[in-house]
């Protein structure tokens, strides 16, 4: 698995406030990454206007036989090689013509840029949602595990390692078979087949571990504290000592852990796509249509290093954006930049 | 310290345990996996499938079934492959580990290097541009998608520039280091650097701003006062004290890529090590490999993680159990 | 046909084939011009054939084993009583004595097959082929519980008992032999039409009697051809090397080989072995060519390509017992649907398949020309040939129907080729008014899983290859009540399709063709026709076989039955 597994140094600030904003918002990396970010978002919502209006193209829709006209000639999307033997059917080139094909067609006649623009929306989507997913329940296992110790944080702790142990890729390829044919139903929450929640869910899971550990060690250093101690000595409440004392305390680590989780659960939607488990077709996600391309690499390369390129430029500007947000909430690196 | 190596021990057997059985229900969970018709060929008569269900104990409850395979694969130590019949799963397993080692140790060399190299730079260097540059690097590596990199590393090392630049390069696949050591280099050459560039990216930050802490820290001051040398306190205390960081983190990865992490590399760079062994049994649903090759991965992902946190724990008293 | 090594040779259920015997078939199915070998050419012998595939096969017991990767190796070590002729062309459909010395007589009405084993004939461990060892080698089918125990060999005497109970298999009374004559007399229950082809696949080899009544797995069993195997790794290779004992008796059946040694390579992907073959590293390639290498191969190594006729099909079955599909109007409307061609491009072009409309594919025993389902043609006023699709007809039918709106999930493998069918067939269903998704699933348990119907698979893309030219393979194997059978993962009627009438006319077509095989094609052909009027499936195409060979390796020589003749390559 791609993975950082360091418990990343991340020491709060017990009052993070303004002035870790401040920094943040003046911090070069900050404005770069938000730059990249907002474009990339914008081209994803955009997604529906370049296919309708400029390519006249439904990305969803096979056309193996159309055709187009291009400088007054009728030209094949698809095209069969003519010489030779003449074996292998070749989708088009990159035309550079907005208006046709701009950077090709895949094998299936579809034009790739409407569909790197509309599986920018999936993988996103996924990463964004998933993310959300892995920080809840980090934070709740996290914090439990390390403010109850003693048993709650055993049985936690070892229920981290099987998570981080778990084969992910065969609860992939099993569920996928699953999720394809007749939808999975854990009690209350029912997964439709086709539906995305199933891929969210398994990369959801993958990183708890990643970062409920760090908050689980950082639980149990505030726990020792003597402000903690003090209102354990009042008679505070556990949920109120939590509510009041731990979390916010907990919350800027794993604020910083949010974007590169983000970063992190693109890439494993991408690996996983490399499986066939994730968006179906003829939905796409960046992940899927790289792995559409690897069929396509030697003849039209583009197709797979297009939405390649796309998740590394948008990873990196999530990580970097990652850096900054820990720079500016993590208080020793505060005193070196004062300095 | 002692019981806490000894609860790390038997929780690690209980997680192994845990996931042996969840791996088993899934498998036999999925539609369509029964292996009996696909053990017993195309289109065979119904009498030929209950006799092969009969013969491979698949007519027999979950439970026992269980229970016999794990007879098999620790005990009988005999388990054979559901799609290559007669092949033993564990000697099939073991003929694996060389390879992943020598793609394992190979690319952390070079990532240890690289990143000691590049992360001191970027902590150390009075140049205004070093720093930014190196750390741009590092979010980049850590950014790109392995097995994406390994196929157009192939694209361009196999294909586009094979018959100029690459025309040294032998195709993929692994070469023992005892039948030749060379080949096996070759061979090697570019899986390392694909493994390697994820991980230089991931030690260049954490070696970075681990050194940039270690120079504030107090006893640090007190070198300085001293009147000892940037450099002498650079190497002899700062990255002194980064290496601990490291060296864990080194040890969970190193564990987890020993274990079968390098799954994509290896499939790109069609290295039949550990990784490889396991994707083929998930893509033939071949369960004793599968299972095989899942415990042998967790047992070094969970007994990693159970020596980084004992080390911890023996360093930190703050985070000893109780 | 495609790249994972499933795709084996599907071979037919057989065992209702209550028929006479008769060499007629033979001699008629198989029109005669096609090659038969030169002789051997010492001056050609030597060096190492090099073989790849992405994967091992499997057990190397050829009991058991049932791949065309391993078949294809079969062909040059072990022999049975009979085997289908060393030849190119059609002449390979025919079969021919091997270890026996003459084609059997037949006798007591098609029930007896008299043999006589050739004498002074060793196995690859020294041991000489005696009766025993063909009366034990019978007797081993069963006790391994091999795939086509219960479909080739049942009409055997005992064949039923040994079914029930495979430890304590014994056929004295199916097989009698006589050591001091080299006699063998094998007894069916009742005649089969069939069984001198299936005495002549690698299943009724003849194999030591002492050879263990169970799965020899990576354990070589000793030959008889020209090779042995000498070692046996599924994740590394399998090695074949010359049978010191073996001198050529027969030309036809088993002619002495040209390579000294075969070594086949395992782990090598289909991108990476077209690579290896373009470089001459390695002179053979077993999965299919990756679709973006196909143009370089089709342009700058043309003179390495070999294209050759198949008798296959690719088609769609379309399950009759569950909607939409059970309604005919539906099941007319998705054929009318179907852009042959577009399949077509996505498999790799016209020169590498032809469109279908019908069941027996072209050049098979009992097929006619003719088209229902194409621009302009009804089934019941059928053009010859495909044209083109026809997706208003197609519409109008799904609306007459009232299955339009309803759900409908494409099952298909998960490997590029497949599954970029199954999104184009998600389109087309789509566009005639259904809601269509597409379900690719792995491609090793994707053939069991569209065959039970607990899975409640509506339509899926499979492949079917002939055993022999024989129509009732396809259209009785696949769409024959006997072959439907609910809740199993071998149910090879995969549309579920039983019509009793039509049944009964395959049937008695099956009894004509042993007295009459040119007025029972016929009667195959109006099969073929009626039964696409009632549309259980889609045909798509006629695949080609495309072998790609390095510039090193001379005298390809490709045998419709048994694929490229390994033996006979020459690599000076």
């Amino acid at each position: 698995m791609i993975g950082l597994k360091k418990h990343t140094q991340v020491a709060f600030s017990q009052s993070p406030g303004r002035v870790s904003w401040e920094i943040l918002n003046k911090d070069k990396r900050t404005r770069i990454s938000f730059a990249i970010l907002l474009l990339i978002i914008a081209l994803a919502i955009l997604a529906p206007i370049y296919s309708s209006f400029i390519a006249h193209t439904n990305p969803f829709v096979s056309s193996l036989d159309a055709s187009f006209n291009m400088n007054g000639k009728t030209v094949q999307v698809l095209q069969p090689s003519t010489q030779g033997l003449g074996l292998g059917v070749t989708p088009i080139g990159p035309t550079w013509k907005f208006n046709h094909y701009f950077l090709g067609a895949d094998s299936q006649g579809r034009d790739i840029v409407a569909r790197i623009l509309y599986g920018g929306r999936n993988t996103l989507f996924i990463g964004f949602v998933s993310s959300l997913l892995t920080m809840f329940f980090a934070i709740l296992i996290g914090v439990i595990a390390g403010y109850y110790r003693g048993f709650i944080d055993n049985f936690l702790s070892r229920i981290l390692d099987l998570i981080w142990a778990f084969p992910v890729y065969l609860l992939a390829i099993s569920l996928s078979v699953v999720l394809l044919t007749s939808g999975l139903n854990f009690g209350f929450i029912h997964f439709g087949a086709g539906s995305l929640a199933l891929p969210i869910f398994i990369i959801g899971m993958v990183y708890i571990p990643y970062v409920a550990r760090p908050l689980r060690a950082q639980v149990l250093s505030i726990r020792e504290r003597d402000f903690v101690k003090a209102a354990i000595g009042y008679g505070a409440g556990n949920s109120n000592i939590i509510f009041t004392e731990i979390l916010p305390n907990v919350l800027p680590s794993a604020l910083v852990f949010f974007p590169i989780m983000v970063a992190l659960n693109m890439l494993t939607e991408s690996a996983l796509s490399f499986l066939s488990i994730g968006v179906q077709p003829p939905s796409a996600s960046w992940g899927t249509i790289i792995n559409d391309g690897l069929a396509l690499l030697y003849t039209r390369p583009l197709v797979a290093i297009l939405p390649g390129l796309m998740i590394v430029i948008t990873a990196a500007a999530l990580n970097l954006y990652g850096d900054a947000v820990r720079d500016a909430l993590d208080p020793k690196l505060n005193t070196r930049i004062i300095k | 310290m002692i019981k806490v190596i000894l609860t790390r021990i038997t929780s690690l057997f209980l997680v192994l345990a845990a996931i042996s059985v969840l791996v088993f229900l899934i498998f036999f969970a999925t539609p369509g996996v029964d292996p009996a018709a696909r053990i017993a060929g195309r289109n065979a008569d119904q009498q030929t499938l209950i006799q092969v269900r009969h013969s491979f104990g698949l007519d027999k409850p979950i439970p026992l079934r269980y229970l016999s395979m794990m007879n098999h694969l620790f005990i009988q130590r005999d388990l054979t492959s559901y799609v290559n019949r007669g092949t033993k799963v564990i000697p099939e397993l073991l003929s694996t580990i060389p390879a992943t080692l020598s793609l394992v140790v190979g690319a952390s060399i070079i990532w240890l290097l690289m990143s000691v190299v590049l992360g001191i730079k970027a902590a150390s260097s009075k140049r205004k541009w070093i720093d930014p540059l190196i750390s741009v690097l590092g979010i980049v590596g850590v950014s790109i998608p392995v097995y994406w990199l390994g196929e157009v590393v192939n694209l361009i090392t196999q294909s586009k520039l094979h018959d100029s630049i690459f025309h040294w390069l032998p195709p993929l696949g692994y070469v023992g280091i005892t039948s030749d050591p060379v080949q096996w280099f070759l061979h090697l050459i570019f899986p390392w650097i694909t493994l390697s560039i994820l991980y230089t990216g991931i030690y260049i930050r954490v070696l970075r701003s681990e050194i940039l802490t270690a120079m504030t820290e107090d006893f640090v001051k007190t070198e300085r006062a001293k009147g000892a040398g940037e450099k002498r306190i650079l190497y002899r205390h700062a990255f002194r004290m980064s290496l601990l960081s490291i060296v864990s983190l080194f040890g969970l990865d190193f564990g987890a890529l020993v274990g079968g992490s390098a799954l994509l590399t290896e499939v790109v760079f069609n290295i039949h090590g550990i990784g490889k062994l396991t994707f083929d049994s998930l893509q033939n649903f071949d369960l004793p490999v599968i299972m095989a090759t899942v415990i042998y991965a967790s047992f070094f992902v969970v007994l990693a993680n159970a020596i980084v946190d004992i080390v911890y724990a023996w360093l930190d008293p703050r985070v000893r159990y109780e | 046909m495609y790249s994972k090594k499933n795709k084996l040779f599907k071979v037919a259920t057989i065992s209702l084939l209550i028929t006479l015997v008769s060499s007629l078939i033979l001699s008629t199915n198989v029109k005669a011009d096609g090659n038969s070998l030169p002789a051997f050419d010492k001056s050609k012998a030597g060096g190492t054939l090099k073989l790849v595939a992405q994967s091992a096969a499997g057990t190397l017991d050829p009991k058991i084993n049932y791949t065309a990767q391993y078949w294809q190796l079969y062909v040059a070590t072990y022999d049975g009583l009979l085997a289908f002729k060393y030849a190119s062309g059609p002449e390979a459909f025919k079969v021919v004595p091997d270890l026996a010395t003459a084609m059997p007589v037949i006798s007591n009405g098609g029930k007896t097959l008299t043999f006589t084993l050739r004498s002074g004939i060793k196995f690859s461990n020294g041991q000489p082929v005696t009766v025993n060892d063909v009366k034990a080698s019978f007797e081993r089918v069963f006790k391994v519980s091999g795939p086509t125990a219960g479909t080739f060999f049942n009409g055997i005497i005992g064949a039923d008992v040994c079914l029930k109970t495979p430890a304590t298999c014994k056929l004295d009374k199916g097989i009698v032999v006589n050591p001091s004559t080299n006699q063998v007399v094998l007894n069916l229950v009742s005649p089969d039409d069939a069984i001198l082809y299936k005495l002549s696949t690698p299943h009724a080899a003849i194999n030591p009697a002492a050879t263990p009544g169970k799965d020899q797995g990576t354990t070589p069993i000793p030959t008889t051809g020209p090779y042995m195997y000498k070692s046996y790794d599924t994740n590394k290779s399998l090695i074949l090397v010359r049978n010191p004992y073996f001198k050529e008796w027969s030309h036809d059946a088993n002619p002495q080989g040209y390579p000294d040694q075969i070594e086949y390579d395992f782990g090598v992907t289909p991108t990476a072995a077209v690579t290896a073959v373009e470089n001459n590293q390695v002179n053979f390639m077993f999965d299919q060519i990756p679709a973006d290498r196909l143009p370089e191969i089709g342009t700058k190594y043309a003179n390495q390509a070999h294209i050759s006729q198949l008798t296959a099909m690719w088609y769609l079955p379309l399950n009759v017992n569950i909607a939409p599909f059970n309604n005919p109007k539906a099941r007319q409307a998705i054929n009318y649907a179907v852009d042959r061609n577009a399949l077509i491009k996505i498999y790799g072009g016209a020169n590498l398949a032809t469109p279908v409309c019908s069941i027996l594919p072209p050049n098979f025993p009992g097929h006619v020309d003719f088209c229902g389902y194409t621009k302009g043609a009804t089934p019941q006023k059928p053009a010859t040939s495909w044209t083109a699709p026809d997706l208003d007809l197609a519409k109008k039918l799904v609306k007459e129907s009232g299955t339009q709106g309803q759900p409908v999930a494409v099952v298909v493998a998960d490997d590029d080729v497949n599954k970029q069918m199954g999104v184009y067939l998600q389109s087309v269903l789509n566009a005639i008014g259904y809601k269509a998704t597409v379900e690719a699933i792995s491609g090793n348990i994707q053939f069991t899983y569209i065959q039970n119907t607990k899975n409640k698979v509506q339509i899926s893309v499979t492949q079917w290859f002939q055993d022999y030219p024989a129509a009732v393979d396809f259209l009785y194997v696949l769409f024959g009540c006997a072959s439907f059978i609910p809740n199993s993962d071998s149910s090879i009627n995969m549309a579920g399709y039983c019509n009793k009438p039509l049944d009964d006319r395959m049937k008695a077509a099956i009894t004509l063709g042993a007295v009459n095989p040119t007025a029972a094609n016929a009667q195959w052909g109006q099969i073929d026709k009626d039964m696409m009027a009632d549309a259980p499936t889609v045909p798509l195409f006629t695949p080609k076989q495309l072998d790609f060979i390095s510039s090193g390796t001379k005298n390809y020589v490709f045998s419709p039955q048994n694929k490229m003749l390994f033996s006979q390559a020459q690599l000076k």
